[in-house]
C-alpha cells in the first residue's frame, strides 16, 4: 500500500474468502477514483482446449471439473447444449431430477457463501470460525443446510463434490421414491433454516449504494429459472440462448486472465442472484414474495452488499422447489433417453448459482466434440465488479485506507466470486519484424 | 466408557491421498464394538454435528508432501496444545484443521482429538498409494489399534496414550 497526498493506490494482493487467486488495485488521485482492477491472476486452464477431439459423453464428467463447487452448473450446461446439438429433448421425471440436482447445488453454493464466507464481513469478524463463537446457531443451520444440499447431490450425483451420475439424455442410474423420501425430511428441516437464514442477513447493516446495473439472466414460462429459458435483460433484451454471440463479447484486459464479457453496443451487465430476482420475482412462490417483502426488499434490488438476502431468498426457494418435486416424483421408465450424435451445433446456458453459464459446442458426425466455449459467470461480472469498486471508493475517500480496503474486498464477495471457473487462455501474440 | 469415533479421510482414488481408507480397510473388524469406524472423502464440515457427545476423536490422514513420504507423524491436539491455525481463504478451502477449529467454536470438539498423519509424495488422480506410504499403512494401523485399546481401559488402570 502506498500513500501521497494527492494520489494513492490500495492494494490487496491476494483476495480472501473468495474461490481462486485474485487481487484488488485502486488507482485515486485526490477525490477521485482513476481505475479499479479486479486482478485474475489464476493461470488459465484450457477446459475449452481439453474438450476438442473428445467424444460428447465424456462432456459431463469433463467440464463437472471445472468448479468443486458448482460442478452441477457445468453439467448441466453441457448437457442441454449437446442435447440441443441432437435434437434431444429430456421431459417429465428425468427433467425434474435436474431440476432438484441444481437445486442441491444452490443450496450448498449459497449456504456456504452466505454464512461461512460473506457474513463475517457485516457482522465484523475476521472469518466464520471467530463468528461461530457467537452466532453458533446460525453457522449450525448453515452446516445443516449445506448437508442437505450434498445429500441431494450425492444421491442424485453419486458424489457430493464432482457427481459422476450425469449424462447427456439423462442419468446413469435415477433414484426409487423410497430413496428420495430421507431427503425429504432434511430438506424439511432445512426449509426452516432457510427462513431463519433470510431474517438474519436482511437485520445486517448494509452500506447504502443503489447501480444502475443492465441485469441478464434466463426467464422461463412458468418457473423461477435453472435450466432453461430465453436470455432476458432489464434493458429489453429478449434472445433465444442460441443468439447469445449476437448480442455479448468477450474481450481480453492485461490484469485479468479471465477474459471480460460485455454487452455489445452497452458494455457491463450482471448475472447472478441480483440479476434472478431482479427479472423473475413474479416466478417465486407467494410465501417467498411476501416474506422478501416483509425484510425489506422489494421486487427489484440494486443494492449489491443485499445479493446477501437474495442469496438466502434463493435458499429457501431450492429448499421448497426440490421439497415439491420429491412430492411429485414417479420414477421414469429409463434413466436417459436415446441419444443420437450427428454433426451440429447446440447451446447451453443455465443459472448457476453466481449467474448465468453460457455452452456452446460444434460436435462432429461421428460425436467427437470439434470446438467448444464456456462463458462462466464471474467471467461476465468482471466488468460490474470494477465499476462496483469504483462507485462503493468514491464516497468514502476520506476514510482511513483500511476502512476503503474492508469495504472494497466485501463489495468483490457480494458476487460470490469464482475465480477460477473464469479463468481462459491468453491469447498469445508475437510481432514480428 | 470412552465414546470413541475413528475417522479417516482421503480420496482412494487420488494416489497417496488414498491412506485414510487404506488403513480403513486394515481397521475394518479389528475395532472394539462400540468404537465407531468414519471414511469421509468429500466435504469434512458435514461431520462436525456428528462429534457432539465423542470423547476421543482418532484421525487418520495423508499429509502434505514435505521431503520424507511415508513419515508418520502423531498429533496431539490436547497434550501437544496444537491447535489448527483456521486458513479460510479460499472458499474450497475447509479442510480438516478448518472443520476442527469450527467444531471448538461450536463447543462440539470432542475433549481429545489425536491426528494419525503419513506424509504423502504423489496426488495424482487415479494413482494407487506410493511404495513409502503404501508401507506405512500396517504400521499407522497397529499405532490406531493400539491408541484405541488405551482410551478404552479403565480409568485408573492406565493412563491414556
Amino acid at each position: 500500500m502506498t500513500t501521497d497526498r494527492t494520489t494513492r493506490r490500495i492494494t490487496v494482493d491476494y483476495l480472501a474468502r473468495v474461490e481462486g487467486e485474485g487481487s484488488l488495485d485502486l488507482h485515486i488521485e485526490g477525490d477521485r477514483v482513476t481505475a479499479a482492477r479486479l486482478g485474475i491472476f489464476e493461470p488459465p486452464r484450457f477446459f475449452e482446449a481439453f474438450l476438442r477431439g473428445r467424444g460428447f459423453a465424456e462432456t459431463p464428467d469433463i467440464v463437472a471439473r471445472i468448479c468443486g463447487i458448482c460442478p452441477v452448473a457445468y453439467q448441466m450446461s453441457a448437457v442441454h447444449a449437446l442435447e440441443n446439438a441432437f435434437g434431444v429433448r429430456v421431459e417429465g421425471p428425468l427433467r425434474a431430477l435436474r431440476r432438484l440436482l441444481y437445486c442441491g447445488e444452490w443450496i450448498e453454493s449459497h449456504a456456504l457463501h452466505v454464512v461461512m464466507l460473506h457474513a463475517p464481513d457485516f457482522l465484523g469478524y475476521p472469518d466464520a470460525i471467530r463468528m461461530a463463537a457467537e452466532h453458533g446457531e446460525r453457522v449450525r443451520g448453515a452446516l445443516a443446510l449445506k448437508k442437505a444440499g450434498n445429500s441431494i447431490i450425492r444421491l442424485l450425483g453419486g458424489r457430493e463434490i464432482h457427481p459422476v451420475n450425469v449424462r447427456v439424455g439423462g442419468f446413469y442410474r435415477v433414484p426409487s421414491r423410497a430413496e428420495l423420501m430421507p431427503l425429504a425430511e432434511q430438506l424439511g428441516r432445512a426449509r426452516e433454516s432457510a427462513v431463519e437464514l433470510v431474517r438474519w442477513v436482511a437485520g445486517f447493516a448494509f452500506p447504502r449504494i443503489e447501480r444502475d446495473y443492465e441485469f441478464v439472466a434466463l426467464r422461463h414460462p412458468h418457473e423461477y429459472p435453472l435450466n432453461e429459458g430465453r436470455l432476458v435483460s432489464s434493458r429489453g433484451l429478449d434472445i433465444d440462448i442460441a443468439d447469445y454471440e449476437s448480442e455479448f463479447e468477450e474481450c481480453q484486459v492485461p490484469h485479468s486472465t479471465a477474459l471480460h464479457s460485455l454487452l455489445k453496443r452497452r458494455g457491463a451487465y450482471l448475472v447472478g442472484p441480483l440479476a434472478r430476482y431482479a427479472l423473475n420475482f413474479d416466478r417465486l412462490p407467494e410465501g417467498i414474495q411476501a416474506l422478501a417483502r416483509e425484510v425489506g426488499l422489494g421486487p427489484v434490488c440494486r443494492n449489491p452488499f443485499q445479493s446477501i438476502v437474495v442469496r438466502a431468498l434463493e435458499v429457501l426457494y431450492a429448499c421448497e422447489e426440490a421439497l415439491a418435486i420429491i412430492a411429485a416424483y414417479q420414477p421414469p421408465a429409463v434413466a436417459a433417453v436415446p441419444v443420437e450424435p450427428r454433426a451440429a451445433t447446440g447451446f447451453g446456458c443455465t443459472e448457476a448459482p453466481r449467474g448465468t453459464l453460457w455452452h456452446r459446442y460444434e460436435v462432429a458426425a461421428d460425436g467427437a466434440l470439434a470446438d467448444a466455449r464456456i462463458v462462466p459467470p464471474t467471467s461476465q461480472n468482471q466488468p460490474s465488479i470494477e465499476a462496483d469498486l469504483e462507485a462503493v471508493a468514491t464516497p468514502i475517500l476520506d476514510q482511513p485506507e483500511a476502512f476503503i480496503r474492508q469495504r472494497c474486498e466485501l463489495a468483490i464477495r457480494n458476487y460470490d466470486p469464482c475465480i477460477s471457473c473464469s479463468t481462459h487462455f491468453l491469447r498469445l501474440a508475437l510481432h514480428r519484424t | 466408557m470412552k465414546r470413541l469415533l475413528v475417522l479417516a479421510l482421503g480420496n482412494p482414488d487420488r494416489g497417496d491421498d488414498g491412506l485414510g481408507p487404506a488403513v480403513a480397510a486394515r481397521l475394518r473388524g479389528r475395532l472394539p464394538a462400540g468404537v465407531a469406524l468414519r471414511l469421509c472423502a468429500g466435504d469434512v464440515l458435514e461431520l462436525i454435528e456428528e462429534w457432539a457427545g465423542v470423547d476421543v476423536l482418532l484421525c487418520v490422514d495423508a499429509s502434505a508432501a514435505q521431503g520424507e513420504p511415508g513419515r508418520i507423524r502423531r498429533l496431539d491436539l490436547a497434550a501437544d496444545g496444537l491447535v489448527p491455525e483456521p486458513a479460510l481463504a479460499s472458499s474450497h478451502g475447509f479442510g480438516l484443521a478448518e472443520a476442527l477449529g469450527l467444531a471448538r467454536a461450536l463447543g462440539l470438539a470432542p475433549p481429545r482429538i489425536v491426528v494419525h498423519a503419513v506424509e504423502g509424495c504423489h496426488f495424482a488422480a487415479g494413482a494407487p498409494l506410493s511404495a513409502e506410504v503404501a508401507a506405512a499403512v500396517d504400521e499407522v494401523a497397529e499405532r490406531m489399534l493400539a491408541e484405541v485399546a488405551g482410551f478404552r481401559r479403565p480409568a485408573g488402570d492406565a493412563a491414556a496414550p
